[in-house]
Parts: C-alpha cells; sequence; structure tokens
C-alpha cells in the first residue's frame, strides 16, 4: 500500500516535470539550430550553436542589457524586499483599525491594469526630467521607482506575518531591542523563507518588466534584456535560432536563483529559532 | 476590503488617519501606535505617489472620449457605450471563463504540489521543484510556438488523441471557438502553477512541524493532516493567492496575445488585450481604454471583498 | 523612538542614493543620445535592422545637404514604436521623442489625426508628385503632406515554377489571373504535386485587403472613417473569393509569422500571395534558388480590377520637436530627392522605394538569378505603379478585427449579407 502510494507520487511527478520542462528543454535545442528548423518545431539538437551565437553577439550588445537588467533587478528586489517586509510586518503586528483601512486602501493600486495608468506616470516622469534628470525619462531610476513598491509584496508579506509567531516580538522587547531591532534581529531571520520566495518573484517581475522600461527608456545603450529580445523579432525576416538563444541567455538568471533560493526552503526554520 | 475603503478620497489618507488616532489614544499605547505607522509611512507615500495619483488621473479620463491627444469630457459616455459594445462583452465573458475555471484549478494544483515537494523524504525534490517552476520563466515566444505546435491540426496532441482512439478525427483546437480557451486556461494553468507553489513552498516552512507530529500519534492519515491542518495553516497565503491570481487572470494578457491572439474571432480575447488594442492597435482612445480598465478594477474589487468574507478575515 | 526614525531614513536613503548614482553612471557612460531635444543630434527610430535601419544608414551616407548634425539611428520593434509615440505624444511631453520615424502607411491617418500638432509638414520641402500616387493619400492630412513615402509595399504572387510546372502549367499561366483563375490551378496543383497552393492565417484577414485594393475599394469610405462593409460589393466579392479558397481545400492553415515563413521555405506550399518585403524570407531557402518566380498579383474578378495592390509598406515622418528644420533637411537631401540613394538601396538592401525619379537606374535591371534571373525590382517597380490609390483611413485593425469574427461566421455557413450587415453594425458602434 505505502510502496504503491509512493509509485503513484512519483509517476504523478515525473509527468508533471515531463509536461513543464519539455518547452523549456525546446528552447534550449533551439538554440542549435537554423531559423528554418526553429518555425517548424524540430525536436532535435542541430549543428547551429556556434553560428548563431556568432550571429547574436555579432548583431546586438547583449552584455550591456544584461547588465542593465542586472542592476534594476537587484536595486528592485533589494528594495522591494526592504520595504514591502517593513510594511507587512508593520500593518500585522503594529495591527490598528487605521492601518486596516490603508491596507485595505492599498490593495487597490494592483487591481488597475498598468497599461491605464501609463500615461499619467510617464508624464509625471516627464514634468521631472529637467529638474531630476536622474529619475527622469531615459534614466534607470524611472524605471525602479514605480516597481519597488508594490502593495502585491506589502500583501504578501502582511499574510505570511500572520504564521508569524508573535511572542517572539514580546520576547525581542522584554531583552531591550529597539522596534527596528525586533524587525531586524528576530523578524528577517525567522522569515528568511518568505524573504527568498519574495526574491524570486520580485526578480523574475523585475527581470521580465516589458512595458514600462520600453516606453521610459530610449537610448540603445540603456536596454533591458526584455526589450533587446523584443528588437532582435521585429525585423521581416526574424532569425529564430537567434532569437533563441538571445531568450536562452535571458533566460538563465531567473532559473539560476531559482535553484540558489529554492535550497531556504527547508523545514523547520521556525523550531530553530524558537529553540 | 471593506467597502467604503473604496469610497474614501485616497490621497491624504495616511495623515487624515493618524489624527484621528492621536486624538483617541492615551499616550502610552500612542507611541506603539505611532511605530507603527512608521514602517508603512514609505510604503504608503510611495504607492501614493506611483499608483494612486495616476489611477485617480485614469479615472478622470474614463469619462472622456476622443482620438489620441483630442480628449474630451462625455460625462457617463463611455459607460454606456460598454454595454453596447460586441468586442468589450465576448471580452468580458471570456476572461470571467478563464477566471472561474483556471483560478481554482491552479491554486489547487499549486497546493498540492507544494505539499509533495515539501517532503524531506522524497528523492529529486529539488530537480521537481526546478521543473514545475520553469514554466514561469521560460520565453512566452518559446512557449507560444511550442503550443501551436502541440496543439496544431497535425501536433502530438491530435495525434495521440487519434491513436488511442479517443476522438474520431482531428481537432484544429486553435481554430475553435471552445478548444481555443480550453488550450488559453491549460497554457495560463500550465505557466503560472509552479509561481503560486512558491509561495506555499515558503509558507509550508513556517509551519510547525511537531503539530503534524501530534496528528500522525492521534491517527490521522495524509488527507486528514491536509485538510485539517495544512489548509488551515495556510489559509492567509492561499488568500493572497487566490486574490492575486484573480487580478493576474482578469488582466491576462501575454499568453493570448502569443498564442490566439484573440482569436478564432474574438474567441479568445481578454479585457486586457482590449484595454491594448484600444490604446495602441487601433486610433488610440485613452478615454474609452480607462473605463475598461476600470471594469477590472471594479470586478477585482467585487471578488476579493468576497474572498476575504470567505476566508473569514473580518473581525 | 528617534534611533529608530534615524535608522530607517539612512536605510531607505542609502538605497534610494545606489539607485540613483547608479542611474548616474549610466546617464553619463551614455553617448549623446539625449541630443535628440537639441540641434545638433538628430535621432531616427526604425524597426529592421537589414531593410528600414540599413536604408537609413545608406541615407546618412548619402547625405549632401549643408546640415552639421549628426544622426543617430535606434532600432525599436515596430510595435514598440507604435507604444514609445502614443504614450509620449499623448501624455504632451516631447522629451525622449525622436525627431524622424517611420510608420506603417494603415497606421499614418491614425497618428495623423490623433495628434494633430505632432508632426511637422513636409510639403514645401518635398515634391509630391514625385512619389508613387497610391502613397500620398494615405501620407497626408488636410491638404498638408506629412509622410515621406518610403517603401513600396506592391504586393506580388510568388510561385514555385517546378510544382506549376509538375501541374502541368507554366509561369505565363499565373500571369495576371483573377482568383477565381487562382482557384483554379491550386485544385489542379493540389491534385498533381499534394501541395496546398498557399498559407492562410484565419486571424489575419491580409488576404481581403489585398484582394480589394485591387478593385481600389477599402473598409471605410473617402472619409477614412466611416464603415463600408454592408453595402461594400468588392468586400463581398473577397468574402466569397475567401471563401471558395478555403472550400477548395488548397489552403495551409497557419496561426502565426514563423509557420507561415516555415510553410514555404520548407516548400509546403506552391505560391506566397504578399508583399515584395517577403524577398529575403523566400530567399532563406536557399536550395529552392531557381524555383521561383514572382507574378502580378491575382485580381478580384470583377470590372475595373487590376492586377496589382498592396500589403503594408510605411513612410517617414518628422516630428514637431527640437531639430525639425534639420530632420527635414535631412530627409529631403536623402529619401527625398536623391535618386542615386534609391539604386543603393535597390542593390546592397533589396529595399524597393516609391520614388519614380529612380526607377530608371541601372539596379533596377538587374537580373535576379533566385527567380530564374527575372528582372524582380523592375517588374515590382512597374507594378506600384499601377497600384489603386485608396485612403487607408483610421480604422483599419479595428474594422479587421471585427470582420475576422464576421469572416468565422461566414465560413460556417451564415448568409453573407446578413454577416456583412452585422460587421457594419459592430463597426458603427465600436468606432465612435
Amino acid at each position: 500500500m505505502k510502496s504503491l502510494k509512493r509509485i503513484f507520487i512519483y509517476t504523478f511527478l515525473s509527468l508533471a516535470a515531463i509536461v513543464s520542462i519539455f518547452p523549456f528543454l525546446w528552447m534550449l535545442v533551439s538554440i542549435t539550430n537554423k531559423s528554418v528548423d526553429v518555425t517548424q518545431g524540430r525536436l532535435l539538437p542541430g549543428t547551429h550553436l556556434i553560428e548563431n551565437m556568432k550571429t547574436l553577439f555579432a548583431t546586438v550588445d547583449i552584455v550591456p542589457a544584461l547588465a542593465n537588467s542586472a542592476i534594476i533587478a537587484v536595486i528592485t528586489t533589494v528594495l522591494t524586499l526592504l520595504l514591502a517586509s517593513l510594511a507587512g510586518y508593520g500593518f500585522e503586528i503594529h495591527r490598528s483599525r487605521g492601518k486596516d483601512i490603508v491596507f485595505n486602501i492599498l490593495l487597490l493600486s494592483m487591481m488597475i491594469p498598468f497599461a491605464a495608468i501609463m500615461v499619467p506616470l510617464y508624464r509625471m516622469f516627464g514634468s521631472i526630467s529637467d529638474t531630476a534628470p536622474l529619475i527622469g525619462i531615459d534614466s534607470l531610476g524611472a524605471v525602479i521607482l514605480p516597481t519597488a513598491t508594490t502593495a502585491f509584496f506589502i500583501f504578501f508579506f502582511r499574510q505570511n506575518t500572520k504564521m508569524f509567531p508573535k511572542d517572539l516580538v514580546e520576547a525581542g522587547r522584554i531583552d531591550g531591542l529597539s522596534e527596528l531591532g525586533v524587525f531586524f534581529r528576530i523578524y528577517m531571520p525567522t522569515m528568511k523563507t518568505t524573504y527568498a520566495a519574495a526574491a524570486i518573484i520580485t526578480f523574475m517581475n523585475s527581470w521580465n518588466n516589458y512595458l514600462w522600461p520600453l516606453v521610459i527608456l530610449q537610448s540603445p545603450e540603456k536596454r533591458t534584456i526584455p526589450l533587446l529580445i523584443s528588437n532582435l523579432g521585429s525585423s521581416y525576416s526574424p532569425d529564430y535560432g537567434v532569437i533563441m538563444s538571445a531568450i536562452v541567455i535571458a533566460t538563465l538568471p531567473t532559473a539560476l536563483v531559482f535553484f540558489l533560493m529554492q535550497k531556504h526552503f527547508v523545514a523547520g526554520m521556525m523550531g530553530s529559532v524558537k529553540g | 476590503m471593506s467597502q467604503q475603503s473604496t469610497k474614501k478620497g485616497e490621497m491624504d489618507l495616511p495623515v487624515r488617519l493618524r489624527y484621528k488616532e492621536t486624538k483617541r489614544e492615551k499616550t502610552g499605547v500612542f507611541f506603539k501606535k505611532k511605530v507603527g505607522w512608521l514602517f508603512i509611512i514609505i510604503s504608503v507615500i510611495a504607492i501614493t505617489i506611483f499608483n494612486f495619483y495616476p489611477m485617480v488621473q485614469a479615472f478622470l479620463l474614463s469619462f472622456q472620449s476622443g482620438m489620441g491627444g483630442n480628449l474630451e469630457y462625455v460625462g457617463l459616455e463611455n459607460w454606456k457605450r460598454l454595454f453596447g459594445d460586441p468586442t468589450f462583452i465576448a471580452a468580458l465573458t471570456n476572461t470571467s471563463i478563464y477566471l472561474l475555471i483556471q483560478v481554482p484549478l491552479m491554486i489547487v494544483l499549486a497546493l498540492f504540489f507544494s505539499v509533495l515537494l515539501n517532503d524531506p523524504k522524497l528523492k529529486f525534490r529539488g530537480f521537481f521543484r526546478i521543473a514545475i517552476f520553469l514554466p514561469c520563466v521560460t520565453s512566452l515566444v518559446a512557449y507560444s510556438v511550442i503550443f501551436k505546435y502541440l496543439f496544431g491540426i497535425d501536433g502530438i496532441i491530435n495525434q495521440f488523441l487519434l491513436n488511442f482512439g479517443f476522438i474520431p478525427e482531428t481537432i484544429n483546437f486553435l481554430a475553435d471557438p471552445f478548444w481555443a480557451k480550453v488550450v488559453i486556461i491549460l497554457a495560463i494553468t500550465w505557466r503560472w502553477t509552479g509561481y503560486n507553489m512558491i509561495f506555499y513552498l515558503a509558507a509550508l516552512q513556517n509551519v510547525d512541524k511537531s503539530i503534524y507530529e501530534a496528528a500522525r500519534i492521534d491517527g490521522a492519515n495524509a488527507f486528514q493532516q491536509f485538510f485539517q491542518i495544512t489548509v488551515p495553516m495556510l489559509k492567509p497565503i492561499i488568500l493572497f493567492t487566490s486574490i492575486t491570481s484573480t487580478i493576474g487572470t482578469l488582466q491576462i494578457f501575454d499568453e493570448i496575445v502569443n498564442i490566439t491572439n484573440g482569436g478564432p474571432g474574438n474567441a479568445t480575447i481578454s479585457i486586457s488585450q482590449y484595454i491594448y488594442n484600444l490604446s495602441f492597435e487601433y486610433t488610440p482612445d485613452f478615454g474609452y481604454a480607462s473605463t475598461v480598465s476600470y471594469v477590472i478594477v471594479i470586478l477585482v474589487v467585487i471578488l476579493s471583498i468576497i474572498q476575504f468574507r470567505v476566508a473569514g478575515e473580518r473581525k | 523612538m528617534k534611533k529608530f526614525y534615524l535608522m530607517l531614513l539612512l536605510a531607505v536613503g542609502m538605497l534610494v542614493l545606489a539607485a540613483c548614482s547608479s542611474g548616474d553612471e549610466e546617464a553619463s557612460g551614455g553617448s549623446g543620445s539625449e541630443g535628440s531635444s537639441g540641434t545638433d543630434t538628430i535621432t531616427a527610430w526604425a524597426w529592421d535592422p537589414a531593410f528600414n535601419i540599413a536604408a537609413l544608414e545608406k541615407a546618412k551616407e548619402a547625405y549632401n545637404g549643408d546640415g552639421e548634425f549628426e544622426v543617430e539611428i535606434i532600432e525599436n520593434a515596430q510595435d514598440d514604436i507604435i507604444q514609445k509615440l502614443n504614450t509620449g505624444l499623448s501624455s504632451g511631453t516631447t522629451k525622449g521623442m525622436p525627431n524622424i520615424v517611420l510608420i506603417e502607411d494603415y497606421r499614418a491617418q491614425s497618428f495623423l489625426q490623433a495628434y494633430p500638432d505632432a508632426f511637422h509638414p513636409l510639403t514645401d520641402v518635398i515634391e509630391a508628385s514625385d512619389f508613387a500616387e497610391y502613397k500620398i493619400a494615405t501620407t497626408s492630412h488636410e491638404g498638408e503632406q506629412y509622410g515621406l513615402p518610403f517603401d513600396s509595399g506592391v504586393a506580388a504572387l510568388y510561385v514555385r515554377t517546378d510544382y506549376l510546372e509538375e501541374a502541368g502549367y507554366t509561369v505565363e499561366d499565373v500571369t495576371n489571373i483573377t482568383w477565381d483563375e487562382y482557384i483554379e490551378i491550386g485544385k489542379k496543383v493540389k491534385e498533381t504535386t499534394g501541395k496546398n497552393m498557399l498559407t492562410l492565417d484565419p486571424n489575419d484577414l491580409a488576404q481581403v485587403r489585398m484582394m480589394i485594393q485591387t478593385n481600389g475599394s477599402w473598409y471605410v469610405d473617402e472619409d477614412g472613417s466611416t464603415p463600408n462593409l454592408a453595402d461594400n460589393e468588392t468586400l463581398a466579392k473577397a468574402f466569397e473569393t475567401y471563401k471558395k479558397m478555403m472550400d477548395a481545400d488548397i489552403a495551409k492553415i497557419v496561426s502565426d509569422w514563423s509557420q507561415f515563413v516555415g510553410a514555404f521555405n520548407s516548400g509546403d506550399v506552391a505560391s506566397v500571395p504578399t508583399g515584395n518585403w517577403i524577398t529575403p524570407s523566400v530567399k532563406q531557402g536557399a536550395d529552392q534558388s531557381g524555383n521561383w518566380a514572382v507574378v502580378p498579383m491575382p485580381r478580384l474578378d470583377m470590372d475595373g480590377a487590376v492586377n496589382a495592390s498592396n500589403l503594408g509598406g510605411s513612410s517617414w515622418y518628422v516630428l514637431n520637436v527640437d531639430g525639425k528644420e534639420e530632420a527635414a533637411d535631412f530627409m529631403l537631401n536623402t529619401f527625398g530627392s536623391n535618386p542615386d540613394l534609391y539604386q543603393t538601396l535597390v542593390k546592397d538592401i533589396g529595399a524597393l522605394g516609391t520614388y519614380s525619379p529612380a526607377a530608371e537606374g541601372d539596379a533596377y535591371a538587374v537580373e535576379d538569378e533566385f527567380f530564374g534571373g527575372q528582372q524582380l525590382i523592375t517588374d515590382l517597380s512597374t507594378w506600384t505603379d499601377e497600384i489603386p490609390a485608396v485612403n487607408y483611413g483610421l480604422h483599419t485593425y479595428a474594422i479587421e478585427d471585427i470582420l475576422v469574427t464576421g469572416m468565422q461566421d461566414y465560413l460556417n455557413g451564415a448568409e453573407l449579407t446578413t454577416v456583412l450587415e452585422n460587421v457594419q453594425g459592430q463597426a458603427e458602434a465600436q468606432l465612435k
């Protein structure tokens, strides 16, 4: 009975894994194929890998774009994690009627499609461009600012804080820690897995963000990876082998971040702190 | 989310509330209360500037209409126009169908995977985790090409179903209004299940192991443990994922544009795709596009209130 | 309490500083792209590095005016340009906008009418009559010429001569034919070779668009905005023809661009009726060299229809921002008056312009071995002059999205007149 269950679980997970990985594997395979083969969905590896890479590096500056995306993603991730966890913690641990109302209003901000607020937002950044060029149009600062503060992660941290044992806060206060001390010394280490999950998602969101960087960035040398890939596909006769090569290079960092972070998803975090 | 909160003036709220609090509270408690506000104040200010200010402008736009830069106030005209606009109605219907079927399906699947993949005795756990997560980092371009081939008229799915006698003749999935919706629902679920799994997986680490041990001693089987411990413990996160997934599906855009581009006809068009078309694909009418955007806001608000109520988070 | 506040402020301050300073490095490291607001650098946006971007590079080399300015060419995908332009222009912020931008002809009227003061008129700069007539209607507005016509979207029928031969046809048999004749040939080709005659994408009515222009008709009236669908005989004929094509089972159904290209590259279809910009993609199938020919587009079987049509094509526009005089000067002294530039474009890029004085040049007469030694450019250029001029108006893509639904209904057996009345009603309701 028990082994039957195990067989079932492994079969199920293996099937799910195959279904999930298949397009990713195809993506990896397609960078070794010619454009014509890619368009026909060829499943077998080809011999075009070096050619595709050469063409890619000859036609676009992929390294600066990777650097831009990395700078933006790292800063956005750090800012989001800090601000959202502070707020999520504040809303739940220092809960009050007033804050609950503010919280509900904040949630409203994630309900509107971004396309609807893009034009006013662009106008806003346009109007400060001359006085504050560092966060004006065509600056990395302008890409980061509107994305680094989101109700989404405040909500996420608040919900997770509901599972945080509140007596730890009192214990910290009794030990003479300041309010911020409790947050940094007790809350942060205890909630490590929550931070890991948020880091994966923020990094990925920022890395893949398309619409806002597209409209706000103008200079080619400030382009992020998704914009560069969009350009590759814009020609009347696109080279899909080369496009896939760029896509694979662009995908690896997020996969890597996930791989590194998921190691923190190990049971027993709470216990160790308590003990 | 309370009804009231949606009607309040949004811009200056923190200050006004703080004022109220200070009057009501005694000084001893006052410190604790005020410290709480300091934790949230930066986020509140930033979200007010970068979200609420443009949202108010978008709201004003929803009462205007015209081509590109030539906007004028038309009162409720845009809102009336919604009801006579067959494309909008198609988009609303499709999006509602996606929502009703896809969100519950995905939430349950994600929960299921996270519990399986949290088992410390499971072999190749890291591999399975990354496998299930990979769809949400797989490029849309790549996976739309693959989906179109899989579901193509001579694609693998058709060959499989045909060979095993499940269907009498090939189905042109992407050209059939019903099957195209099914493909879209599968595509969204395929892409976002791993994403939601992460939230559960992280939260499961914060569940005290000793509760399970106690339950096991009491003779609870895996199913009982799942429903009597895991689900109640994860309730805040389930609420979080169901609300964010509701928002995500109501704003669904990428999958549809890349796989069916709204077709056949308008059989798979989503509200967000229509907003995009109104803003960029057609002669732009940002006013009407804003009105359609606010339909999404209204829907999400209503659905969120229901979900908060069901979760019993209101005091 | 104070300490807490300070620490918080410090932490955030540091992060913001980090964010800004990294932005700073980037800004100072960037080349003079901010110059779009100055007059020593003008920027130009286009989308295809092998085509219109390359054309801009050639224009930069060929510029022989007196202006002293740098031209910075920036590549953006076409959809990206549309989003950036719309966002920038509608927000009223000219910062970050280019001086010169390439816009597809079907979208030109939308931009000209939606942002009336955003474009700089070229009426007194270029000689409109030097360009193909059909380009002028779509690039001008209220008597002012705004666009400088660029590439010809002249449509043509690319045919596989080997498949035709196998089915017993010569190139002459498919030259200057009607769509009905085309369908008959297609049936025979499929019967003998097993190959489909063409690809069709049910979500893309480019075929219908090309068909109706052979008879000088469009989705909207002369005014460019009133939908003309229910009483449009040409459109009805095009719908019937499209259905005949589906019923004859000579079309391979595709669902996107890559499948479309894949189909003819892998030899799955016997012909490709589309815009001439497809030439480089056709040539990607190098092993098929010598097996292709290009003939005039089939016409609708109606009185007055001609064997010439158009698909796509785009034109240059100068934005009404700082540097517009320089940009206009650049345009005039390149695409606006330089026949030699057009020879270079044809020779080096394969880009066919619509500047009539250029047609006599040697480069146009060159024989293309891939197409069995055909003087392809000369032929395309001749057909360009015959394209019926229509006003594409404001709503091409909006109406087409409605028509796609109508076409589905029609293919599924609905009555044609009912279908067209339905789409007319929908279009009127939606396009207010």
